[in-house]
């Protein structure tokens, strides 16, 4: 048995979202137990169907959040002080 | 339109059919092989149920008598069932053949009733066609895979139990074939030899060598009048909720 991800959209401009997944021997099985379990009721108006074997997983270190880079942290003080300056300088040169 | 009695008791044998075998399906709701299957096959039952309820309605318009009273509480003379649609079927091979053997037949029953002049039958004959065509590809798809692969002869035995009890479907009511007055557009005879044609050309397409018994429980069903072994077990079944409290309304 394989694993398949269904995924639904709704006619209009809605995207497609991941509405489960499900266990069947072969594409045409899986199409089939998709139809009962998912869109019986006319929750979708078009349908995907993934084999999770074809899926690209991207792994931890892909995902994870590297906060430590100070070399390359901007939080905009330099550019503000700077803009500060202009703004006091262009006020004297108006009074 | 009024019914003719061959039309009545047509339409009363498919109705009894619909419903027996749509009960019987639904004992597999939590015990299919997965739950995938659980779900499709329970999806399959609540269909046939559906199916008999409509043809329920057509016989029993006009008349005073409650849908669910004359569906479960008439004495088992007064069911015109066939046998296969009444059989015990614990075991998931003799469930899946007996899909497989009733909704090849219950498509050309429903098929000779879609020029039906009632039009409450036509209709209700396209709509269950429609899914009629998930039934028979839901039978057709696992019987492939599972005809393909078997290696322990369970399919074959179901089908070699099965087929003789599953022509009992053909069995014509005392009233006559509907074909003989225009209700039908084809004679039983002509459908059941299909049927046959189609069940050959099924196993032949699985590849499933089995050596086809020729017999029949035609004869013994009697116009569909006897009911089969164990029926007063699954009719008691049948009426345990409704006679909690038949006044009930669900």
């Amino acid at each position: 048995m394989n694993t398949y991800e269904v995924f639904l959209k709704k006619a209009g401009r809605d995207e497609f979202r991941h509405a489960g997944s499900l266990e069947a021997s072969d594409p045409d099985m899986a199409l089939m137990y998709a139809r009962e379990t998912h869109v019986r009721r006319g929750e979708g108006a078009e349908m995907w169907l993934v084999d999770r074997r074809h899926v690209l997983v991207g792994d931890e270190s892909a995902l994870a959040v590297n906060t430590d880079k100070p070399h390359r942290h901007n939080d905009g003080a330099l550019v503000a002080a700077r803009r500060k300056e202009q703004r006091d300088g262009s006020t004297k040169e108006t009074t | 339109m009024p019914l003719d009695a061959a039309a009545r008791e047509h339409l009363l044998a498919f109705a009894d059919d619909e419903h027996m075998i749509g009960a019987r399906h639904t004992t597999w709701i939590g015990l299919g092989p997965f739950l995938e299957e659980d779900l499709a096959f329970c999806s399959i039952a609540q269909d046939e149920l559906g199916h008999a309820i409509g043809l329920y309605e057509i016989l029993l318009e006009g008349s005073d008598i409650e849908l669910d009273a004359f569906a479960m509480l008439r004495d088992p003379g007064d069911y015109r069932s066939c046998w296969l649609a009444e059989a015990d079927c614990s075991e998931w091979s003799d469930s899946l053949v007996r899909h497989w053997l009733y909704d090849r037949g219950e498509a050309l029953r429903w098929g000779a009733l879609t020029d039906c002049q009632d039009g409450r039958v036509s209709g209700l004959a396209d709509r269950a066609l429609r899914e009629e065509s998930f039934h028979l590809a839901h039978a057709e798809n696992f019987m492939a895979r599972i005809a393909g692969s078997e290696t322990t002869g369970h399919i074959a035995t179901s089908i070699q139990r099965l087929l003789p009890v599953a022509r009992g479907m053909w069995d014509i009511p005392e009233s006559g074939d509907p074909a003989s007055t225009g209700f039908t557009s084809r004679s039983v005879p002509e459908l059941a030899a299909e049927w046959e044609t189609l069940i050959a050309g099924d196993l032949a397409r699985w590849g499933l060598t089995v050596e086809l018994p020729t017999d029949s429980v035609v004869t013994a069903q009697t116009n569909r009048t006897v009911r089969s072994d164990g029926f007063s077990d699954f009719h008691a079944d049948l009426k345990r909720v409704i006679l909690l409290d038949t006044s009930a309304v669900w």
